[in-house]
């Protein structure tokens, strides 16, 4: 099924939703972006990238956690769906796959 | 910097609302507000910038609103209209570009006009108590006519605040603080102040960076500067309250205070200030009524009648001083000043004013002619055009929906020539800066944004009305059959449109013409002193001494290159205060006149080269010059006196010897005619020297100069100017007009000329038959070609002769503002329409040309 096949950027983006947990909605994967990726991407980015892969089934969401900041706006927190987790693992599993058969990639690597 | 309520720009957030999807919008925009909290350390204007562009950035098709109707009736009809558009667009290129090109040229112009507009009207509207400040002007009613003037005594400014319960503050502002040495340990700056009184803080709405408007002027010797001031002085604005500040190199003053800078919307522009309060202490003179030196500016509490207070204080001057009764004080809007700042006769008589409506009219004029191009384009095509309106209209379209359709057409290419328009505005803002002289710039604020909309809205609703009506009337069974008649009335409507523009573009090159050739008189006029050469630079310091002053001269004389070294008092571009009093034989009793004051200085009227009529100039070689004096042409005419040379005349108390007559110069501007003149020798209240150098040496000269002054008078700046620059700066703002009615003339001859030569293209192409048969029967080509312009040559003609007498009388009336002025020569009328005309040839001539080469059975073979 082609909609299982994730892009690099909603992958990492997938990985943050998992790490970042509780906290995971727009502005925070954009921060987590740059600090663990050290990638600036614009806020519609994020969203856009979030909302294709609620499309797809990957992502669920609910809304709350208004601050002040927000302006009592709540954010909408994003959780992974078995079928994201699924996607993830596939993805990790054929990269792996692929650097075990070129070991001298991974010898000069290490 | 005090700490600012953190609010993201409320606009981005409207925008966002608008396009943003409901059920989005609660987490969208609570992302994008945290965000800008964070930004707190950014300044103003960047965390707004970033907000919009992350605001701009949600325009992706995830986040947009689908739009509610849209499958509705009219939104289809409104894509199918913006598609038949943009099919005809492509269809007919030619008139297409014509159409954008001339509207766009147009918009730009009139984009620039209204930048230019929108700040002379912004300027000194920036006070917050703006609508209650007032000036206290003076109309002095003297036998030879009234004149009004802006300064008065300073005694009327408490006086009225006591006598007046209407008063709220008086201020008093003396400017006689131009060009000052200032320096603070080893530098020195040279700087432009006033001498305010103590509520001028409190009147206008200069603010304070440092020091506080209530304490600012407690000490006679406080000095408020200017952020720049403080900057260039200090290095920075803090820590620079209780510097001394060495003045002149006279006396201290100690700095209470710094404002920001005064903006450019401010026509009082001022670096410094210091206290009048502090300055009377030792010049009591401007306190009294026989010294009029100060502006005086009131601010009412809100609810004063200013009608009712100019008649109350009509007398006031009278009252308080007989002698000062032919002063009569009235008072004028502060902000309004600006604008309407000259006086004719005592009575109000424009200012800026009339240039801001002069251009706006222009504006507006350019812009009628980009659209009659549009209006005659478009319907002399319709017959193009006539079977798609025939066809839709069987198919069930009604007038309205037509109509709407050729709008839309009209409405979307002003859009598109807005947008090249606005493009254009970038690139030529800086050099339209350059002539005008302001700092515009555009910035995207919603004001701006909103008349830009609306006046290309306008523009397009207006250039479309006449086609959209004229083509929807159409009858489709008429249209069908092929028989459209084009009635006479739509021909004449057409020409009348032609006739419109073309008398609009000769007035305008009449204007040019007329505009450049005053501004060249003026320039090139023998002025009766020679202002070549001449350089001039503030006396200070130590130089004041007469015999300090001496030796300068003496020095300067020695340096190879400079011709001749003198000092005065008068500047040469006018502004100088007459002097009355002057007693002379045979003068009548009810003789009141005022004479202009040279104050002069040996070789003075040689450095000038002033001729002599009769008699001597100053000279070393006689003593007591002191009790001699020279009157001017004019002023000999005024006292008629013969054989004037020996009289003794009388002034303030002292007798004085006649000892020349000089040729009458212009020492004002060419508003005014020549008042007769008095020259006295004073060495003692000498202002300026004044050098003459020779052409060819100046720079090593001027560089020997400066060095020789340095040394004259350590402490102070050598900061010359030369005489020729003040005197184009004194005609300025003619210049500018000059400069830019040129550019807008052309504008509006090219506009007028891209619409006649799509006509032309369009009557070749429909009479391409008749060519062709004509061709065929023995007619030649210059025939041919005579016979297609004539229509045209008849058009230009007549607007010709409509233009004539329009543009006459509005160049009269501008000319009558002049007292020296070039006369309404019958060329400039008669040459305005030939180039018009030939322009309107090359236009017409080239399609023509190209329709009667074509080869008739090309043009014959389809029928």
């Amino acid at each position: 099924m082609g909609k299982e096949y994730i892009g690099e950027f909603e992958e990492l983006i997938l990985l943050l939703i998992v790490m970042l947990k509780e906290d995971a909605y727009g502005l925070a994967i954009r921060k987590a972006l740059k600090e663990h990726a050290d990638r600036t991407v614009t806020i519609g980015a994020v969203h856009g990238t979030v909302n294709r892969l609620e499309k797809k089934g990957l992502v669920e969401s609910n809304l709350g956690g208004a601050t002040e900041s927000r302006g009592g706006r709540r954010k909408r927190i994003f959780t992974i769906t078995a079928a994201g987790k699924k996607a993830l693992h596939r993805s990790r599993d054929i990269k792996v796959n692929l650097w075990s058969q070129i070991p001298e990639l991974a010898v000069n690597k290490f | 910097m005090k700490p600012q309520k953190n609010i993201p720009p409320k606009s981005a957030d409207q925008f966002l609302t608008w396009f943003c999807k409901g059920e989005l919008l609660e987490e969208i925009q609570g992302d994008l507000h945290e965000y800008h909290e964070e930004l707190t350390e950014r300044p103003k204007w960047k965390r707004n910038f970033l907000y919009w562009f992350h605001v701009f950035n949600f325009l992706r098709p995830f986040a947009i609103k689908k739009s509610r109707s849209i499958n509705s009736n009219f939104s289809i009809m409104f894509r199918h209209a913006l598609l038949i558009s943009f099919r005809s667009f492509k269809r007919y290129t030619s008139s297409f570009f014509i159409n954008i090109i001339g509207l766009s040229t147009a918009l730009t112009c009139a984009t620039l006009i209204y930048l230019w507009v929108n700040d002379e009207l912004l300027m000194d509207k920036f006070h917050e108590n703006g609508d209650n400040i007032f000036h206290v002007m003076e109309a002095m009613e003297f036998p030879s006519g009234t004149v009004v003037g802006g300064n008065s005594s300073g005694i009327i400014a408490p006086l009225l605040s006591e006598e007046m319960p209407e008063v709220e503050h008086a201020v008093q502002v003396a400017r006689h603080l131009d060009n000052t040495t200032l320096s603070f340990d080893d530098k020195t700056i040279k700087a432009d102040g006033h001498y305010v009184s103590k509520d001028f803080f409190g009147m206008f709405s200069f603010p304070l960076i440092e020091g506080s408007k209530n304490n600012i002027w407690d000490n006679p010797d406080a000095i408020v500067i200017s952020e720049t001031l403080a900057n260039n002085l200090f290095g920075s604005t803090y820590g620079s309250i209780g510097q001394n500040i060495n003045f002149r190199n006279e006396k201290h003053y100690t700095v209470s205070g710094v404002f920001r800078d005064v903006p450019n919307h401010s026509s009082e522009k001022f670096d410094f200030l210091l206290s009048f309060e502090g300055h009377t202490a030792s010049q009591a003179y401007l306190l009294k009524w026989s010294s009029q030196s100060v502006a005086v500016y009131l601010s009412l509490y809100p609810d004063a009648d200013v009608q009712a207070f100019n008649e109350k204080i009509h007398d006031f001057i009278g009252k308080h001083s007989e002698r000062h009764s032919y002063r009569i004080p009235f008072l004028v809007k502060y902000s309004d000043e600006y604008l309407y700042g000259e006086y004719e006769g005592g009575v109000q008589s424009g200012g800026r004013i009339t240039y801001v409506k002069l251009f706006s009219i222009i504006g507006i004029f350019i812009l009628v002619i980009a659209c009659i191009n549009f209006m005659n384009l478009s319907t002399a095509r319709a017959s193009r055009r006539l079977k798609e309106i025939g066809v839709k209209k069987v198919v069930g379209a009604r007038k309205a929906t037509l109509t709407f359709q050729y709008l839309m057409e009209a409405v979307v290419i002003a859009f598109l020539a807005l947008l090249l328009a606005l493009i254009f505005v970038f690139i030529l803002l800086p050099e339209f800066n350059a002539i005008t002289g302001k700092q515009l710039g555009i910035s995207f604020n919603l004001d701006l944004m909103l008349t830009l909309f609306g006046i290309t809205l306008l523009t397009g609703l207006m250039s479309g009305s006449y086609p959209a009506l004229y083509l929807s009337g159409f009858k489709p069974i008429a249209i069908l059959k092929g028989k459209l008649n084009t009635s006479v009335g739509e021909i004449w409507t057409r020409k009348g449109l032609v006739i419109i523009q073309y008398t609009v573009s000769v007035i305008l090159i009449v204007s040019v013409l007329v505009v450049y050739n005053q501004i060249d008189f003026i320039q090139n006029k023998d002025l009766g002193y020679n202002k070549d050469q001449i350089i001039h630079f503030d006396v200070e310091g130590k130089m004041e001494q007469a015999e300090h002053m001496d030796t300068f001269l003496d020095q300067m004389r020695n340096i190879p290159g400079v011709v001749m070294a003198s000092s005065t008092r008068t500047k040469l571009t006018g502004d100088n205060w007459g002097v009355g009093g002057i007693e002379w034989e045979g003068k009548s009793a009810d003789d009141a006149i005022y004479f202009q004051h040279m104050i002069a200085y040996y070789d003075l009227i040689e450095v000038l080269g002033i001729e002599l009529a009769n008699g001597r100039s100053f000279s070393r070689d006689f003593s007591a010059e002191n009790t001699k004096v020279i009157f001017n042409e004019a002023a000999i005419a005024h006292m008629g006196l013969e054989n004037p040379v020996g009289k003794i005349i009388r002034f303030r108390g002292q007798n004085k010897e006649i000892i020349g007559v000089v040729k009458d110069f212009h020492f004002d501007s060419f508003h005014e005619s020549v008042k007769p003149m008095m020259i006295n020798f004073m060495p003692n209240v000498l202002s300026q020297f004044m050098v003459k150098i020779e052409a060819d040496r100046g720079k090593e000269t001027l560089k020997s100069l400066e060095k020789l002054y340095l040394n004259s008078n350590p402490g102070f700046l050598f900061d010359y100017k030369f005489l020729d620059n003040d005197f184009q700066e004194l005609y300025a703002s003619e210049q500018r007009v000059s400069i830019l009615s040129n550019y807008f003339a052309g504008v509006a001859i090219l506009i007028s000329c891209l619409g006649l030569f799509g006509l032309a293209a369009f009557t070749a192409e429909r009479r391409i038959k008749e060519i062709g048969i004509r061709k065929i029967l023995g007619a030649g080509m210059f025939g041919i070609v005579r016979m297609l312009s004539a229509d045209f040559t008849k058009m230009v003609m007549v607007a010709i002769i409509i233009a004539s007498p329009v543009s006459y009388l509005l160049a009269k009336e501008w000319l009558n503002s002049f007292a020296y002025r070039i006369d309404l020569e019958w060329w400039f009328f008669v040459g305005s329409g030939v180039i018009t005309l030939l322009i309107a040839w090359l236009a017409v001539g080239w399609q023509t040309i190209k329709a009667a080469q074509q080869n008739p059975v090309n043009n014959l073979r389809y029928e």
